[in-house]
């Protein structure tokens, strides 16, 4: 045999083709020529490598330097580098996509390190085209045994001893159905392979097949010999071209070779192959109809019984198994059912293939042990979700499959679990989805598919998923209907239960599996209009403000800022927003993650467009409101929510009077956002705008204590409490309570009232500070920290992925030279006279997954170490401080010490008269979300009043008729996102004057002018 | 065979034929099970589902009509379940295609028109949907509406399996499925041989005799039971009279021998002539060479018959007579004939139209 220094395995899957592998073949040939390197480098184009997303893939033997996403232009520079100076080309490498780590050989990246390959143990590394290859990788030792040494009932026993399970989705162990085949009699028997793979984002058979087809030919020709067949059939569709093509040499290879075909071995065994084309019907994939077509007739289910293995093909006794089964098989005769139930679960031995799609960073193939975790599949292997989205939930058997959400990505994958579930095993189609996939649209896709490839012959498949169909897509346009989810559940059990073949009986489970997961999408789509992921576009008029809580309308001022009619889109701003520049500064902007020029290239900057308008031109001037109606209403705290509350209240004709405990008004605006990113004239000119409106503020004086609750009560007809969530969790590590520790709003509030005694130093947290949390408050604080001289290391017990602060915020905060531990947590705080002077800190681990879909910290015994500390800042969590509400109003506080609501109301408390909203309610949220809460009880007093009085409900008074420009762009090229002009250095350290300045005018225009006016129909 | 099968059908023990189906033993038992797609002595292919029962210990629901009777089979033939099921299959069916019974042939005998009463359904859950097909025309005997179609498939068996003139088969896939000859042609323009079978297998309005429509209500027909004129099979049928015309043929599965229902196309659509003003109704007589053909009894005409074959073996003996028998004359009739021609004439020129 010819020896070579080196061999260069190229994948040529059908995936790497696409991807371009045969122009890099051609390339490197060619180039391997150039150089006089073609008899010491061998280049062999291997099947499938796995490793889809990276493809064009090249592996370099011995080495194992595996090089991915070649282009041809590239192999100049590759041949030179590796084959000729023997350097590695770094920039070709792979990158790991969250810790960006430089990994040279393929067993070091987790996408192959973590799999077990027994289906895939030949892939990219032989030549499928080459049968000695394979015989050289014990190809055929498996059948050789079993037609050598082995009796057709030795064959079955090892086969049902190994606990193996049909991998074609239903999982009905093939030892069982060999067994059958076997008893039943008749000298003409048939086996077949169900290649005719048709799920929608499933392409492990086909990988096998190109991959490795011998393994296939091997897993046939056994099972022919245990139950007595001498003729066979590949059911392979025709859109695998590539798969029948190395099928075909295969099968003429294995015959010249006298392992296929008559007297096979020389043991006067026969058995011949044929390929048989599918023309490409979803429903040939269930066994009755793909043996109907065989026979040549339309390729529709026969009920069963009799079942193929007393009569199948042409009546004679057959077996059908998947591609992948198959190809499990000459392992198993070769090494023996106890090495291959080894791995896998009690019931689900062995491994599975998965075919990895859809929002994962590592498209891919991945075969691993039966019982492996979701989690570990999506995140360890699959490399997690791009972009830094959130997992929604995985659909696992395609179109006859469920979805499996977040909640239960601890789940093993094996059959009984994904059952138990609503979903199941399938094929190993895995298309993960992350939060911008609607769960109606996915389930419509299904059903859609389902339906379309329904044979027709029994009514329910037929007409049931057509009308599931019909009912679905109306709610994704807004035209569901009470009861529609009912009808749903109904008609999805009895297609289930009444249609005649697997195609019917398992088209409802993507429908009952959303339904299970996601009842309440279905129900925010039918009952309110409302689609979370911004995908059914027929209920709004853009994402951004169908994502926004308080609908603001984006669009337009986006559009008039282009035309430079600031004016205008500043009215615009004030029809939803009492706090327009206070949100262009601080809003948490979920309209831009929903933005779909995101999807181009990056979203709009909403926020800072926002900030543009309110900064530029004056504030439209306010008027007082005429008091018009009788009831007097109080509001409990000056926050965004109250506020917003009192200026809808005021607006609609009623007094109101605010009560604040603090010397000024704004909540956490003025008490806890720090004035670097919030400065405080641009609250105080929103708060005087509502007060101008007729709005009485009382500052200074908290209810329960300068106001008695009984007070108000008597005093007033409704009651709007917001007061917010002011009090910070405690840590739960002793010496919490010395000196020298704080919460993390009690800090900031410390700060912002005693501002001068903190600047001039009368007040230090000392030149060290420990902050610990991970959200927007534990980032104020620590900046705030910096500013007060203090060197700041945030420590945090999850990962920067998993930090629930704003992107920029982190990084704005490393930039002043801020530290952040990850992966650490307080055990205890050290004490010294009487203060703090350390922090005792645990290193944490990451474990299984929590609801969240994070992974949950877990302490790594014997890792602690102390931090030398001054002073420590706990941001781990706020809640409501509610002692001000008396156990016998009648106003019930839960466990969460939030207001509970009552049932049915998005604001009314358990007391009929008293209306809650913001933090207080939901626990720590955002300002636009406290706002939407201000917007929704104030409609809900004013609507209670009316409804009590039999009056009409409120009707806004006719809005100015703004007239909206639209300019159509011919193009629209790529273009960043415009960047915020930001002051830098230690005039940002040392002072609190803000940070970012706003954009200019022609900054604004072009970023105006990237918006894709999603609102448009043209 | 011989042997039975113990088992349990809504709570009774019965002994059923081992070989039977759930819905056999059914029937037997006086149970009444609703069938769509059940066709006798057709395959049972299990398509409509609304024959569907509970089996305990079977992972759903199973359609009796295909699911052969086993030992210890615990059978619930009426339960929620099933109901529901046949009710959503049934309204699913009633939503997709225009059933409209004003103006249907078939209105007061069509099968699903009955399982929607029986089934007391007022109305759909689902818009009901015109599929929009064209009603096809353009034949004289068999009008086609896919528009009512249910897609049982018993056209198709009745083609395939009963005729086995193999004409017709499913085509297009899910709900858009239509059955008709091969490249979707009209009945015309295919190898259709025009027995009919497919309009008599029809459970709805979808395949209907042309000639009967408008030409009575099914209520309105009497059935009358006959042998059929046109051959010697003798093939029995059932004219469907309206005020004394026949208005068209049905073949009746329970008639059994010869043709077990099944007609040809002349038995089915040739009957047409009973009614004609051209019928002959009386014997002829031409008394003189190029003068009228005038009306006679049938004692004149068997009197001048006579007279005249007579006069010829008389002149030119019986050689010079030949006889001609019809195919539409049973066997014992064309027996009597040529007895007749070798005995009383004398002649061995005796033959029968089939040979020409």
């Amino acid at each position: 045999m010819k020896v070579f220094r080196s061999h260069m395995l190229l994948c040529g899957g059908t995936g790497c083709h696409s991807s371009g592998s045969i122009e890099v073949k051609k390339a490197l040939i060619a180039e391997l020529v150039k150089r006089g390197l073609s008899e010491e480098i061998k280049v062999v184009e291997t099947g499938c490598n796995g490793f889809c997303a990276m493809g064009p893939i090249i592996v370099v033997y011995p080495e194992g330097i595996i090089y991915v996403m070649i282009k041809p232009a590239d192999i100049p520079e590759l041949v030179e580098e590796h084959l000729i100076k023997g350097r590695v080309l770094q920039r070709l490498l792979y990158k790991e996509p969250v810790t960006e780590g430089i990994i040279p050989t393929m067993q070091d990246i987790p996408f192959f390190a973590l799999q077990d390959l027994r289906v895939l143990r030949n892939r990219g590394l032989i030549d499928p085209e080459k049968i000695d290859e394979y015989i050289a990788r014990d190809g055929y030792d498996g059948m050789a045994k079993a037609l050598t040494e082995m009796t057709p009932e030795e064959i079955v026993n090892e086969v049902l001893a190994s606990g193996l399970r049909g991998r074609g989705g239903a999982g009905f162990p093939t030892g069982i159905k060999w067994k059958f085949a076997a008893a039943s009699p008749g000298d003409v028997k048939y086996v077949l392979c169900n290649a005719d793979e048709g799920d929608p984002g499933a392409f492990m058979d086909r990988s096998v097949l190109e991959a490795d087809p011998h393994a296939v030919l091997e897993g046939m020709v056994i099972a022919a010999k245990a139950i007595g067949a001498h003729q066979g059939y590949i059911y392979c569709r025709a859109e695998y071209p590539l798969a029948i093509h190395r099928l075909n040499i295969a099968i003429a290879q294995a015959e010249e070779y006298g392992l296929l075909g008559k007297d096979i071995l020389g043991t006067g065994f026969v058995f011949d192959l044929e390929i048989y084309q599918g023309a490409g019907a979803f429903v040939c994939g269930e066994e009755t109809a793909l043996m109907t077509s065989i026979e040549g007739q339309r390729g529709m289910p026969r009920p069963r019984p009799p079942f193929p293995a007393v009569a199948g093909l042409w009546q004679k006794p057959s077996i059908l198994n998947n591609v992948e089964t198959l190809a499990n098989i000459g392992q198993i005769i070769l090494r023996g059912a106890a090495w291959y139930a080894g791995v896998g679960t009690e019931k689900s031995k062995g491994t599975k293939v998965f075919a990895l799609t859809g929002d994962v960073n590592n498209v891919g193939l991945v075969e691993v042990p039966m019982g492996t975790t979701l989690g570990a599949i999506v995140y360890d292997i699959g490399g997690g979700i791009p972009d830094g989205r959130k997992f929604k939930a995985a659909q696992l058997g395609g179109p006859s499959g469920g979805c499996i959400p977040v909640e239960h990505l601890n789940a093993p994958v094996d059959y009984e679990t994904m059952v138990e579930l609503g979903a199941i095993m399938g094929s190993g189609g895995l298309i993960v989805m992350n939060d911008e996939k609607c769960a109606i649209d996915m389930a419509c896709f299904f059903m859609d598919f389902c339906q379309d490839e329904s044979c027709g012959k029994c009514t329910p498949c037929r007409e049931g998923t057509k009308r599931m169909l019909e009912i679905l897509t109306n709610i994704t346009l807004g035209k569901g209907k009470e009861g529609d989810i009912e009808l749903l559940e109904e008609m999805a059990i009895i297609i289930k239960d009444a249609s005649l073949c697997g195609l019917g009986q398992t088209a409802p489970n993507p429908v009952l599996s959303t339904i299970r997961y996601f009842r309440k999408e279905y129900e925010d789509h039918i009952l309110r209009h409302r689609c979370e992921a911004a995908v059914c576009s027929a209920l709004f008029k853009s994402p951004c403000q169908h994502t926004c809580p308080i609908g603001m309308d984006i669009p337009s001022y986006i559009a008039l800022i282009r035309e430079g009619r600031l004016e205008d889109a500043y009215k615009i701003l004030l029809r939803t927003n009492p706090f327009p520049s206070v949100c262009g500064r601080v809003c948490d902007h979920k309209c831009q993650s929903k933005c779909r020029r995101g999807k181009m290239d990056e979203p709009i900057a909403i926020k800072f467009l926002k900030r543009f308008i309110t900064d530029n031109i004056p504030r439209p001037k306010i008027e007082t409101v005429p008091v018009t109606r009788e009831e007097k209403i109080a509001v409990v705290g000056a926050g965004p929510t109250g506020l917003t509350a009192a200026r809808d209240l005021a607006l609609r004709g009623y007094k109101v009077t605010v009560f604040e405990e603090l010397s000024e008004a704004g909540g956490m605006l003025r008490w806890a956002i720090p004035a670097y990113r919030l400065p405080r004239p641009i609250i105080a000119k929103e708060i005087a705008d509502i007060r101008a409106l007729g709005v009485e503020i009382r500052c200074n004086t908290r209810v329960g204590r300068d106001v008695s609750f009984a007070r108000i009560d008597q005093d007033f007809d409704y009651i709007c409490l917001a007061p917010g969530a002011h009090k910070s969790q405690k840590m739960g590590v002793p010496g919490e309570e010395l000196l020298g520790i704080y919460g993390g709003v009690e800090f900031l509030r410390d700060f912002n009232t005693h501002e001068n005694a903190w600047m001039k130093g009368e007040k230090t947290l000392g030149s060290k500070a420990a902050v610990i949390g991970g959200g927007n408050s534990a980032i104020d604080a620590a900046r705030c920290a910096v500013r007060l001289g203090a060197d700041v290391t945030i420590l945090y017990r999850r990962e920067r992925k998993d930090m629930p602060a704003a992107v920029e915020e982190i990084t704005a905060a490393e930039e002043e030279g801020i530290r952040i531990e990850f992966l650490v947590a307080p055990v205890s705080i050290i004490e010294k006279n009487g203060r703090v002077s350390g922090i005792t800190c645990r290193r944490m681990k990451l474990g299984e997954f929590d609801r969240s879909g994070r992974k949950k910290p877990v302490p790594c015994e014997g890792s602690e170490y102390t931090l030398d500390v001054d002073a420590v800042i706990a941001a781990v969590g706020q809640f409501p401080d509610l002692s001000f509400v008396p156990k016998e109003s009648g106003v019930s506080v839960n466990k969460w010490n939030c207001f509970d609501l009552a049932e049915g109301s998005a604001s009314q408390t358990t007391n009929l008269k008293f209306y809650a909203g913001g933090d207080a309610v939901t626990g720590p949220d955002t300002v636009i979300g406290a706002i939407a809460a201000g917007h929704q009880a104030a409609k809900d007093i004013d609507g209670a009043i009316r409804a009590q009085k039999c009056e009409a409900a409120y009707e806004e008074p006719a809005e100015e008729k703004i007239v909206i420009p639209f300019v159509l762009d011919e193009e629209n090229p790529e273009a960043p996102q415009a960047k915020m002009p930001e002051v830098h250095g230690n005039e940002r350290k040392q002072s609190f004057i803000e940070v970012e300045l706003g954009f200019t005018r022609e900054e604004a225009g072009k970023e105006a002018a990237r918006c894709l006016r999603c609102d448009v129909e043209v | 065979m011989g042997k039975t099968v113990p088992l349990t059908i809504d709570g009774k023990d019965v002994e059923a034929a081992s070989g039977q189906n759930i819905l056999e033993v059914a029937h037997e038992q006086g149970i009444y099970i609703p069938t769509l797609c059940h066709y006798s002595r057709t395959t049972n292919v299990g398509a409509c589902r609304v024959c569907v029962v509970e089996v305990e210990e079977a992972k759903s629901l199973v359609a009796s009509c295909c699911m052969p009777v086993s030992p210890g089979m615990v059978i619930r033939t009426n339960t929620p379940k099933v109901r529901d099921a046949r009710r959503l299959i049934v309204e699913l069916l009633w939503a997709s295609g225009d059933h409209n019974c004003l103006n249907c042939e078939q209105n007061g005998a069509c099968e699903l028109q009955n399982l929607i009463y029986w089934l007391e359904i007022e109305k759909p859950r689902f818009p009901i949907e015109h599929p929009g097909y064209d009603v096809e025309k353009t034949n004289t005997m068999i009008q086609r509406d896919l528009n009512k179609c249910i897609l049982c498939g018993r056209c198709i068996r009745a083609c395939n399996e009963i005729q086995v003139n193999e004409i017709l088969d499913f085509s297009q896939r899910g709900s858009r499925a239509k059955v008709g000859p091969a490249f979707d042609t009209d009945y015309i323009d295919s190898d259709c041989y025009f027995c009919g079978e497919c309009a008599d297998a029809c459970p709805v309005g979808a395949i209907t005799f042309k000639q009967a429509r408008f030409a009575g209500r099914p209520w309105e027909l009497k059935k009358v039971k006959t042998t059929c004129a046109y051959c010697g099979v003798g093939c029995q049928m059932d004219l469907n009279v309206h005020d004394n015309r026949i208005v068209k043929v049905t073949g009746n599965r329970a008639y059994e021998q010869p043709n077990w229902g099944s007609l040809c196309i002349k038995g089915r659509f040739g009957l047409d002539f009973v009614n004609h003003p051209d019928r002959l109704k009386t014997p002829l007589i031409r008394t003189e060479k190029g003068g009228e053909l005038a009306e006679a009894t049938w004692e004149e005409a068997y009197a001048f018959i006579a007279e005249k074959l007579t006069d010829i073996r008389k002149e030119n003996g019986p050689e010079s007579i030949a006889g001609l028998s019809s195919a539409r004359c049973t066997n014992e009739e064309n027996y009597l004939f040529q007895k007749f021609m070798r005995a009383v004439i004398g002649t061995n020129h005796v033959d029968h139209c089939a040979r020409l």
